[in-house]
């Protein structure tokens, strides 16, 4: 597994919220059920000293990490805040953030990313499900019955076609090491080739499916350059052509984006590409 | 959100950069171009590329300028009614630049391009002569573009293009744009100036911009978003819903690759409860060519329970096929199939049963 484990010490961030709130109590239902540590403190500013779920609540990230010897953040806050919250968790020095929010202004998510890295921090996300690892650890909001353990990372654009997926593996009685939804967001942290690096690093994870879309170039990047043996699924073949951003998007990407496009480059590699998302179990089988 | 050519030239104006002299028009008004204008550029406001050879800009002489703007309020620019106008001076081009900014997802920064051969079709530029344009990406954080990358844009060009690429950026920083583009930037006699402007702005800004609503979206689109769907209208007759973006468009792509047309796709979103799954069915229901609609829906946070409740109160005529994985799916399974509902397992039966329904 990569990024967290059962002893990660997690933050919920907008933990009084009705998302934060749910999610604290599924994801330390997970925890207990694996004896993980989970969900030790929520933050919501102003509502410090409530509890959540039996979950103590302080006013800031840097008050909640010092009391409760915690590492990674969850975020749930709103599209208008998060940009500032990923700069408040990479300040109180948390190693890793996973953003679930969505509809974040993407000169936020560019910024708060960058200063993120620059203070050794990684982001997953924003608009993404999360981590999951079975066995170790939950960190958003993917449904735990729907996995189970194996050798297979899953890294993924987008959430529940993740779900679909691992849905398939499980039932085919392949199981996974992490599933990790990077985000469908123009700009993410997280990325295809920074999780495929550490996948390769991994001991526990032997193959890969990286589940991606038309836009961007993200999924060739990955693949071209990664270390252990990937097959790949990509939505929106049948897609209208992307809204275009000017010229200035196309020449920037030299017209990359294309589902279409995207997959012949992945085959061009030697990458297995999935026609259906049925087909992915037993192209995993073949290079397990 | 597109901003038109004249509202990007004022925003452009108020950082400071040079724009032609000029007036708006809306169709129906009456107006007066100053005397000394002697030749102007009678330019329609519509969102169509290629605007220009398709006789969206026309020259005129002072004399001709009512009669030239009567001409184009009574055209349309391949399809697209003019509704607006913008009327201005004839610029005195020495030469013609390209200059413009956006993001680039893969450095997860700001790029600005530059090149030399403006004026002309700048894709072409970038095909044949790649190497005439260049690119510098500006880390974040900094609030502005550091001399050497501007140095090493301009590439020998005028040094005056110099703060026009600091005003640019400035603007696309503060305005949450995804796209700042000027072309042509033209060298006059007179300095430079802006004789074309495109801003694009982020969606998700709106709100802090001060924009209320988002004109880019279509009637049943608007509504759409009004109730938290992701919604795109195509042309087909099957309808579809589904959650999260990347499985309704994998749905979407599995309908065409089966040889059935989707009429749309449309994410409900996560964790969509009664309500909102009946406004997404009644909203495929009153598309007029949608004949069946297929109903595929993985949930964590979504209760199937609910959105089997949300399809019955929809009580729309179509033909509805359902898919329903998740949280409560016995429940949700058992409402449906005790109203006759035809409910498959898995992706692709529930699609192949759909493509089979509608044609």
């Amino acid at each position: 597994m990569i990024y967290a484990d059962k002893n990660t010490g997690v933050i919920v961030c907008g933990a009084t919220g009705n998302q934060g709130s749910f999610h604290i109590d599924r994801m330390n239902q997970y925890a207990q059920s694996i004896g993980g540590r989970g969900v030790v403190a929520g933050v919501t500013p102003g509502k410090g000293g409530q509890e959540v779920h039996g979950v103590p609540v302080y006013n800031s990230i840097q008050e909640a990490a010092d009391a409760r010897d915690a590492s990674a953040a969850v975020l749930f806050v709103p599209g208008s805040a998060a940009g500032d919250s990923i700069m408040e968790a990479a300040d109180a020095g948390l190693d890793l953030v996973v953003t679930i929010t969505e509809h974040i202004p993407v000169h936020d998510v560019m910024n708060a990313v960058t200063y993120a890295n620059i203070r050794g921090c990684r982001v997953i996300g924003p608009n993404c499900p999360g981590l999951f690892s079975p066995g170790e650890i939950s960190m958003g909001i993917m449904p735990a019955h729907l996995a189970s353990r194996g050798p297979v990372g899953v890294i993924s654009r987008s959430g529940t076609l993740t779900y679909e997926v691992v849905h398939e593996l499980t039932r085919a009685g392949i199981g996974q090491s992490t599933i990790i939804g990077i985000g469908g967001d123009p700009i993410i942290g997280q990325t295809f080739a920074d999780a495929l690096d550490l996948f390769a690093d991994d001991p526990k994870t032997r193959a890969v499916v990286i589940l991606g879309e038309l836009g961007g170039n993200l999924e060739e990047e990955g693949a071209r350059a990664a270390q252990i043996p990937v097959v790949a699924f990509i939505a929106g073949t049948t897609a209208p052509a992307e809204k275009r951003m000017g010229h200035a998007g196309a020449i920037v990407t030299g017209g990359e984006g294309d589902a279409n496009a995207k997959i012949s480059r992945l085959k061009n590699i030697g990458v297995p590409v999935a026609d259906r998302l049925s087909q992915i179990p037993s192209l995993i089988s073949e290079v397990l | 959100m597109k901003l038109k050519e004249y509202e990007a030239k004022e925003i452009l104006s108020n950082a400071g950069i040079r724009i032609p002299r000029g007036i708006h028009v809306k169709k129906g008004n009456e107006f007066v171009v100053a005397p000394d204008i002697k030749k102007a550029v009678v330019k329609a406001q519509v969102e169509v590329a290629g605007r220009g050879k398709a006789g969206g800009i026309l020259m005129a002489d002072n004399s001709q300028v009512q009669e030239t703007a009567e001409k184009l309020f009574q055209a349309s620019i391949k399809g697209v009614f003019v509704e607006e106008i913008l009327i201005e001076e004839q610029l005195d081009i020495q030469h013609e630049y390209y200059l413009s900014i956006t993001i680039d997802r893969s450095k997860k920064a700001p790029v600005i391009l530059f090149t030399s051969e403006g004026g002309v079709d700048i894709e072409e530029v970038a095909q044949k002569n790649p190497d005439a344009i260049r690119k510098a990406t500006v880390y974040p954080l900094l609030t502005k573009v550091p001399g050497y990358t501007i140095r090493y844009l301009l590439n020998g060009a005028p040094k005056e293009i110099g703060p026009v690429i600091q005003k640019l950026y400035s603007v696309f920083m503060n305005r949450d744009a995804l796209l700042a583009e000027i072309n042509p930037l033209v060298m006059t006699p007179d300095g430079l100036y802006a004789a074309d402007a495109k801003l694009i702005l982020d969606d998700n800004a709106l709100a802090r911009l001060g924009i209320s609503e988002n004109r880019d979206l279509s009637e049943r689109e608007r509504q759409a978003d009004a109730y938290g769907f992701s919604f795109v209208e195509l042309s087909g007759n099957i309808g579809v819903i589904g959650n999260g973006a990347g499985l309704t468009m994998a749905t979407v792509d599995l309908i065409n690759n089966m040889g059935g047309k989707p009429a749309n796709f449309l994410d409900v979103g996560g964790g969509a409860d009664r309500v909102r799954v009946a406004h997404a069915v009644r909203l495929l229901g009153s598309m007029p060519d949608v004949s069946v609609i297929i109903v595929n829906l993985l949930g964590g946070i979504t209760r199937c329970d609910e959105v089997a409740s949300g399809i019955i109160e929809a009580g729309v005529s179509q033909k509805i096929i359902v898919r329903l994985a998740g949280t409560n799916e016995k429940e949700g399974k058992a409402i449906l199939l005790s109203k006759g509902y035809l409910m498959l397992e898995t992706m692709e039966e529930a699609v192949k049963a759909a493509v089979e329904a509608a044609s």
